[in-house]
């Protein structure tokens, strides 16, 4: 069965001119203009199938929100071949254009000088949302994001954690298969993040869309997504499950000791990778399957005040895979894909 | 598409008044007319020039202040802006043709400085002396036609304009091009009855006439038979032909955008 996202050999090339700084920079500028080629996407190929909540991580500039809108149709690819439930995006059928939506945490659709109330009925009418379905839709946003007073207030007078409530639930309004999100909780206060998280993770539930999310957050990803992607300078890096990456990449558990007197570093290096070590403190990468006969022994051969094992942190995970030192990870990534 | 647009412009005219004061100001931008008005006051006051006296000139840019305010527009900048902002994405993420958003918002502001402006046509109208007006069903009619003619082309034009903002990031300098040539060709500066003969036979066959002096023409009874349906048949091949290539503009165009930020 054809898989309802399908991007085959994906690439995106933008011709940018460069300017150097200043009014002569702005002289040569305009009279010999440098071009020069961003290869934002470069030959990324990924499927996905209906239901699935896939994260895509990189670094900024990685091509993650180029992806995005090209899946969208906003962008025109350069070359390859990208298909969502059956469309080509950038032709931009109406068909198509009803059964998405694209949630961009710094864009806004909501006017900014009319509560967003308004924006909803337009979109109604726009979508053609039948009223009764529209009544529905709307109650079953308010309950999961509370938006009630919000709806009447002028969207420049909403904070930003409530303005991106609102922006979330006007792109939901014509309830969308696919769910695009980009970035949609930057900006926001933990509460807030966990909130717009919760929701996320509760309508793919109730209405089995499909929802692919980028965010800088890593515990937006890390809460909603099994599946991640890993795009960094427009190329594909990774592409599987979160917790098999985490196993590849860091196959140990943190073990934070605290000793009452400086411990003896070579007789701790007996029981794993010395990470760090400052005084009355010791950090050891110990491997995963043996993580607790080694704690015990080591209980037993050294003193020790407290000791915590703790999972990897997730961000230095994904930093080891944007530096390279995730080497092959590619190839086995490619056979792990449900195709 | 009835219901689209009832909610486009129930939202548009939500701005427009949000917005009430500035579009009065706008309005105050139409005293070229007036000074123009003016000026030719003071050249008839020896007599009628080129078959114009003094209460026709009067008619002709009261007239023409109305056609005027109904053929504005300004989505050239609007989409300007949203193309070198991004803005559009939002736009063209929705099933609708992000054309339908100016045209709603062109009428909503329409229907507010109508308002206002009407009233003050009339009582000058009524208060010159000798002012005649040609008012028959048929030139209503005709003088409605003409006017949609007149808003159409101006619109589309405009609209072409905005969408060069594809490749060139901002378009702002050719709607100023284009509303410059409107303001001279069109009948504002002069009515066309002023021009030489032979750039009046040119004008006949581009489009600025029918952006605005057409229509005062008809109201005034100076166009009427065979020069009337010459007038309307050239009129609305310029908007057929506009329609057309905003249409292949828009395609071309779509292609480059680059749907910055974010």
């Amino acid at each position: 069965m054809a898989h309802q996202i399908e991007v085959d050999r994906l690439s995106k090339h933008y011709q940018v001119h460069e300017k150097e700084p200043g009014l002569a920079g702005s002289l040569r500028a305009f009279f010999a203009r440098k071009y020069r080629v961003v290869k934002a996407v470069e030959e990324v190929s990924f499927s996905i199938d209906a239901g699935e909540m896939v994260g895509f991580l990189g670094p900024n500039g990685a091509g993650k929100t180029t992806t995005l809108k090209v899946l969208s149709g906003l962008l025109y690819p350069t070359s390859g071949r990208v298909t969502v439930m059956g469309f080509t995006p950038h032709k931009r059928q109406n068909d198509y254009l009803k059964q998405f939506t694209l949630v961009m945490g710094q864009k806004q659709q909501l006017m900014w000088d009319l509560p967003p109330m308004e924006t909803f009925l337009v979109n109604q009418a726009i979508y053609e949302v039948p009223r009764v379905d529209f009544q529905a839709i709307l109650k079953e946003l308010d309950d999961l994001l509370e938006l009630g007073p919000l709806l009447k207030k002028q969207v420049r007078k909403l904070s930003l954690g409530e303005r991106m409530k609102c922006e979330l639930a006007a792109a939901l309004l014509h309830r969308p298969k696919v769910l695009f999100l980009d970035e949609p909780t930057i900006g926001l206060d933990v509460t807030m993040q966990a909130r717009i998280r919760e929701f996320i993770a509760e309508y793919n539930r109730r209405h089995g869309a499909t929802v692919i999310l980028t965010s800088h957050y890593m515990a937006d990803v890390t809460a909603l997504c099994d599946r991640i992607i890993v795009i960094d300078k427009g190329r594909l890096l990774y592409d599987g499950n979160f917790r098999a990456l985490i196993e590849r990449v860091a196959p140990y558990k943190v073990l934070k000791l605290q000793f009452e007197q400086q411990p003896d570093l070579a007789a701790l290096a007996r029981f794993g990778a010395v990470a760090r070590a400052d005084g009355l403190t010791a950090v050891l990468h110990v491997p995963r399957a043996h993580a607790a006969e080694t704690a015990a022994s080591l209980l037993a051969q050294i003193e020790v005040d407290d000791i915590n094992f703790e999972e990897p942190a997730v961000e230095d995970i994904i930093r080891q895979v944007f530096a390279g030192k995730a080497d092959g990870l590619l190839p086995e990534a490619n056979t792990a894909l449900p195709l | 598409m009835l219901s689209k647009y009832l909610s486009l412009m129930r939202l548009n005219w939500g701005l427009s008044l949000e917005y009430r004061a500035e579009g009065f100001i706008w309005l105050m931008t139409n005293m070229f007319n007036v000074i123009m008005l003016l000026v030719w006051l003071s050249i008839s006051r020896a007599g009628p020039v080129n078959g114009f006296s003094s209460a026709d000139f009067v008619a002709y840019y009261m007239i023409g202040l109305i056609v005027r305010q109904l053929t504005a527009a300004w989505s050239s900048w609007e989409l300007s802006f949203a193309i070198s902002e991004g803005r559009l994405s939002p736009q063209l993420l929705r099933p609708i043709h992000p054309i339908h958003q100016e045209i709603t918002a062109n009428w909503s502001e329409k229907v507010l400085r109508m308002t206002l402006l009407l009233p003050i046509v009339a009582a000058v109208l009524i208060l010159t002396p000798g002012v005649s007006l040609h008012v028959t069903p048929a030139s209503l009619l005709t003088f409605a036609v003409s006017v949609a003619g007149a808003w159409t082309i101006y619109f589309l034009a405009d609209y072409c304009v905005g969408i060069l903002a594809f490749w060139t990031t901002q378009a702002t300098a050719f709607s100023n091009v284009l509303y410059g040539l409107k303001i001279v060709l069109g009948g504002i500066l002069a009515p066309i009855q002023m021009f030489p003969p032979a750039v009046q036979a040119l004008l006949e066959w581009l489009p600025f006439k029918y952006m605005l002096a057409f229509s005062s023409e008809i109201a005034l009874g100076q166009a009427s038979g065979e020069r009337l349906l010459f007038g309307l048949a050239v009129q609305w091949a310029w908007v057929l032909a506009l329609w057309l290539l905003m249409q292949v503009l828009w395609r071309l165009g779509i292609r480059s955008y680059g749907a910055v930020g974010a």
